[in-house]
């Protein structure tokens, strides 16, 4: 080994450690994603495969600039677009209302509480999706627990059309994504310095003025960081609506699943895929923009 | 007498321990304050006098007795409605906020109109000295200037009482002097009654009209920083403020002078006055402080009253000389000399002995353990 | 007065029991109702019985046989050993090689290291489904057919980020003194290394790789794409059954799983509080 210099041997370590992971994702997470890009600009075959021809009519399709002899522009593909979009944001709206008053509470709680607390709220993130998805269906279906409770007890004659519903997905994805807000909410919450509340009751603001003024701006990154993180997996997800919106509601995900495995239109699943992309890249550069703004006033001086 | 702006009549609180029980950090608390009073609470950790504080800004709530300012009972007014504001011990800076937007807090939360506000912030912002950094953020600032624009915030409402917790601690000790007398100045300028707490004594005796002395929950003393130094109402004041020699004793009466003996055979002599007359039974204690004994020489035998003291050690502070040492009955006792003694210094270092002359006169007497109504 | 700030205080504690009995009482439904001895409707409790567990466990039970659907449970054990082998394989490749990256991390400078650390977050904060298709066009592009490899391979790209993060976290909040005192004291690299670093980090690397045990069990959208016809997985099992209609074995299974889950989290759990 001394017939390496020190150098040499240290970038041997430095190679044999990252060398393996970075090789992997280079051929495994980067590669896949350029030619899913690729593929988005990509003309469909006729039976499944791609045509190695430029083709923008895939995003033409969704964004209204088709070729008018070949494809017929359809709003609905957008429109299902915006609908996902309302629902991601309405589902990290009720996450958020849901989750904040919690992580306040908890982080009121002694140190033994607050541990548990925690150890609860992350507890279901370790059970299968699918399970606690599946919860939700026995619960809301025709034959569910709701509506033979309030049959048996005489409330509703017939039962309630509660599942396949747009409010049973958003029910469904808050109930899923509590964990994922819960936890940077409480740690911004948790880190609040008590006694600025204080100042703010003392100089006269009432609970409304010191929480919009003080509490809210400052537990804000908490707010912020755990709306991305929800928002991410629940504009592009297919199993919530698949599961709890059964072929009624269409969301962006089914539509993707649907040119991948039932139509078999590869370029414009990959099109549409690109889209949800694009948005998520958008979200997390106005995040980047939001950190350093931020961040950006004058340095502290000692 | 000034009329009082705030009294409390039998405040109490007790808070329940984390591992159990309960401790009392408010025992019926009576005081009253005058207007434009300063007036110190001064006490060790764990007296009640921030739990005071707090009840008085309405962060605490009393369990018992009640709270008047100006004439109104404010005992279950909340504190974001008392006219009362706090300039807290690590200044409670909003952080999110410049130098302009946290003094001008209290005003913007009232809605006070936008050409007066800012007219009142800058007037307070000249007065601690900092006109000119409205647009600072608190973490471009050195503690000194956070200190001051705490202080600033805290005046701009022109409340009718300030309350400061241990606002000088975290400041360095040249600052912390500046900034003892710019408060001073300030209190008497604004017009306004400060309740201040510290456990730093000297601090309290420099800028106080009264100070409280605390302990327990209880207020040991209220009185002139002097009357609290020269007549300390208790042991616990005599220990607490500035050095003390206490000598715990039975009084005794002969040929129309006064005398205490210890259980160590040690004779204090004193004087009785209108407003020290022990009582025939029961022990008293005497406090000498330090400065009270002079050197006596070997020969000297004007004074009557002195105490024989075998030295341990002498140190030399600068403008004194401090003498450690012990009686025959080995009770420990201290004195501090003008350096000027210089030549009687010589002789007590050499022969390890000295004779500390007092004037019985100035012999104080406690006679009470509890704390003084 | 006193009496508002104490209604707001109550309806806090209030709100807050709510929302734990909003997480929590769905799950006990289902694990009441795994016990239903009704046939026909699931939710319409009839009485107690432990046959539903019978019959998945391989016992044979006196129930019914229209309302069950599996008519062997060979399928689900198919299921529950394919996610056992892909865990067991993705948690092992996850684990070394996400420990590498993050020792690497630690201990070199080097040209385009943030760069790197960005990379390494970058497969978190992508919604899962546009990897399971980029995967899916990836994999038939260059001819792999879709199976237990796929699924494993589809399964690193993002575990391999998760064991980095756990094991980074742990690396930060070590004490790099006692490297230098080892270093100091004579120890060669290697020593160091495995006596000084290594013990240290190991709670970080077993919590990742419990955590990466976990999540590829629990993976659904990834599989979904990249899994062929004889790689079903346990999820898949279950979502499939889903989409077919509801029987009372799915329940019983679902909560063999939220116990299992639960099991391995509080294992997770005790023996980082134990590690303090």
């Amino acid at each position: 080994m001394s017939a390496l210099t020190r150098t040499q041997r240290l970038s041997a370590q430095l190679g044999i450690l990252i060398g393996p992971a970075s090789l992997f994702l280079a051929v495994f997470f980067i590669c896949p994603l350029a030619i899913m890009a690729i593929y988005s600009v990509l003309a469909p075959g006729t039976y499944g495969g791609v045509v190695w021809d430029f083709y923008p009519h895939n995003f033409g399709r969704i964004l209204g600039f088709a070729d008018p002899d070949f494809e017929i522009y359809d709003p609905v593909y957008f429109s299902i677009f915006l609908r996902s979009l309302k629902i991601a944001l309405i589902t990290v709206l009720l996450t958020l209302l849901v989750c904040y008053p919690a992580a306040f509470q908890v982080s009121r709680l002694p140190e033994r509480w607050k541990a548990f607390g925690l150890f609860l709220i992350t507890l279901p993130f370790f059970a299968s999706l699918i399970v606690r998805l599946f919860i939700w269906v026995l619960i809301l279906k025709k034959t569910g627990f709701i509506n033979v409770a309030l049959m048996d007890m005489g409330i509703i004659a017939a039962p309630l059309e509660l599942i396949y519903t747009d409010g049973a997905i958003i029910l469904g994805m808050v109930y899923i994504f509590i964990p994922f807000m819960f936890l940077p909410v409480y740690a911004s919450v948790e880190k609040l310095d008590w006694s600025l509340v204080r100042a703010s009751q003392d100089l006269g603001a009432n609970g409304i003025q010191t929480f919009f003024r003080i509490i809210l701006p400052l537990t804000l990154p908490g707010i912020v960081g755990g709306s991305i993180i929800v928002f991410i997996p629940a504009l592009g997800n297919f199993i919530v609506p698949a599961v709890l919106g059964g072929a009624k509601v269409l969301m962006l995900g089914n539509l993707i699943e649907q040119q991948f495995l039932s139509a078999r239109n590869w370029p414009f699943g990959s099109a549409l895929a690109m889209l949800v992309m694009a948005s998520v890249l958008l979200l997390l550069y106005l995040y980047i923009r939001f950190e350093a703004r931020r961040g950006d006033e004058a340095p502290a001086i000692r | 007498m000034r009329e009082s702006i705030i009294r409390l009549e039998g405040a109490s609180k007790t808070f329940p321990l984390p591992e159990g029980g309960t401790v009392v950090a408010l025992d019926r608390i009576d005081l009253e304050v005058s207007r434009n009073e300063f007036l110190t609470l001064l006490g060790p950790s764990g007296c009640g006098k921030t739990t005071l504080l707090h009840a008085i800004s309405g962060f605490v709530q009393l369990d018992g007795g009640a709270i008047w300012l100006d004439g109104e009972d404010i005992t279950d007014v909340p504190a974001h409605r008392r006219p009362v504001n706090t300039v807290f011990q690590n200044y409670a800076l909003f952080p999110h906020m410049s130098v302009d937007r946290n003094v001008g807090y209290a005003l913007d939360v009232s809605h006070v109109a936008k050409a007066e506000r800012d007219r009142r912030v800058g007037a307070a912002l000249a007065m601690v000295g900092l006109g000119g950094l409205e647009k600072r953020m608190p973490r471009q600032l050195s503690g000194g200037q956070q200190q001051r624009v705490a202080l600033a915030r805290a005046i701009v409402a022109r409340p009718k009482l300030l309350l400061l917790d241990e606002p000088l601690s975290a400041l360095d000790r040249n600052l912390r002097q500046a900034m003892q007398i710019e408060l001073k100045n300030l209190q008497a300028e604004l017009g306004i009654t400060f309740i201040f707490v510290t456990h730093d004594q000297e601090e309290a005796l420099t800028m106080s009209d009264r100070i409280a002395v605390l302990h327990k929950g209880v207020i040991q003393q209220i009185d002139t920083p002097r009357n609290v130094y020269d007549r300390p109402g208790n042991t616990f004041v005599a220990t607490f403020i500035g050095a003390s020699n206490l000598f715990e004793g039975t009084p005794r009466r002969a040929d129309g002078k006064l005398s205490l003996v210890t259980a160590g055979g040690e004779v204090i002599h004193a004087v009785e006055s209108c407003n020290k007359h022990p009582p025939d039974t029961g022990s008293v204690t005497a406090m000498l402080r330090p400065e009270q004994f002079s050197l006596g020489g070997s020969g000297d035998t004007r004074s009557e009253a002195f105490m024989d003291i075998i030295v341990e050690q002498t140190v030399f502070v600068g403008s004194n000389f401090e003498i450690l040492g012990h009686t025959a009955a080995g009770r420990k006792v201290s004195a501090v000399v003008p350096a000027s003694q210089v030549n009687r210094i010589a002789e007590v270092e050499d022969t390890k002995r000295a004779r500390l002359n007092y004037d019985p006169a100035s012999v104080h007497l406690i006679a009470r353990q509890g704390p003084q109504a | 007065m006193r009496l508002l700030r104490n209604i707001g205080a109550f309806g806090l504690a209030a709100y807050t029991l709510l929302f734990f009995a909003f997480i929590y009482l769905p799950i006990a439904l289902i694990v009441v109702y795994s016990f239903n001895a009704d046939p026909v409707n699931m939710m319409r409790w009839s009485g107690f019985t432990i046959d539903w567990y019978k019959k998945i466990l391989g016992f044979k039970a006196v129930v019914s046989e229209t309302a069950l659907y599996i008519e062997s449970i060979d399928q689900l054990f198919r299921a529950v050993k394919n996610s056992l082998t892909v865990a067991a394989m993705t948690t092992t490749i996850a684990t070394i090689l996400g420990t590498a990256t993050a020792l690497a991390v630690y201990r070199f400078n080097f040209l385009g290291k943030k760069f790197y650390r960005v990379l390494m977050f970058t497969p978190l904060l992508m919604p899962d489904i546009v990897l399971g298709i980029a995967l899916l066009i990836f994999f038939v592009s260059i001819g792999i057919t879709p199976g237990i490899t796929t699924i494993v391979i589809g399964q690193c790209t993002f575990l391999i980020s998760y064991v980095f993060i756990v094991v980074s976290a742990r690396l930060a909040g070590m004490d790099r003194t006692l490297e230098n005192a080892s270093a100091y004291l004579g120890a060669g690299e290697w020593t160091t290394f495995r006596r000084i670093v290594l013990p240290q980090v190991m709670p970080g690397v077993i919590g990742g790789a419990l955590l990466a045990f976990i999540i590829s069990m629990d993976d659904l959208v990834i599989t979904y794409f990249i899994s062929g016809v004889g790689s079903q997985t346990l999820p898949l099992f279950i979502f499939g059954m889903l989409r077919r209609g509801i029987k009372p074995e799915v329940n019983v299974i679902a909560v063999m799983m939220l116990t299992f889950s639960f099991a391995i989290a509080s294992l997770g759990l005790y023996l980082r509080t134990r590690q303090r």
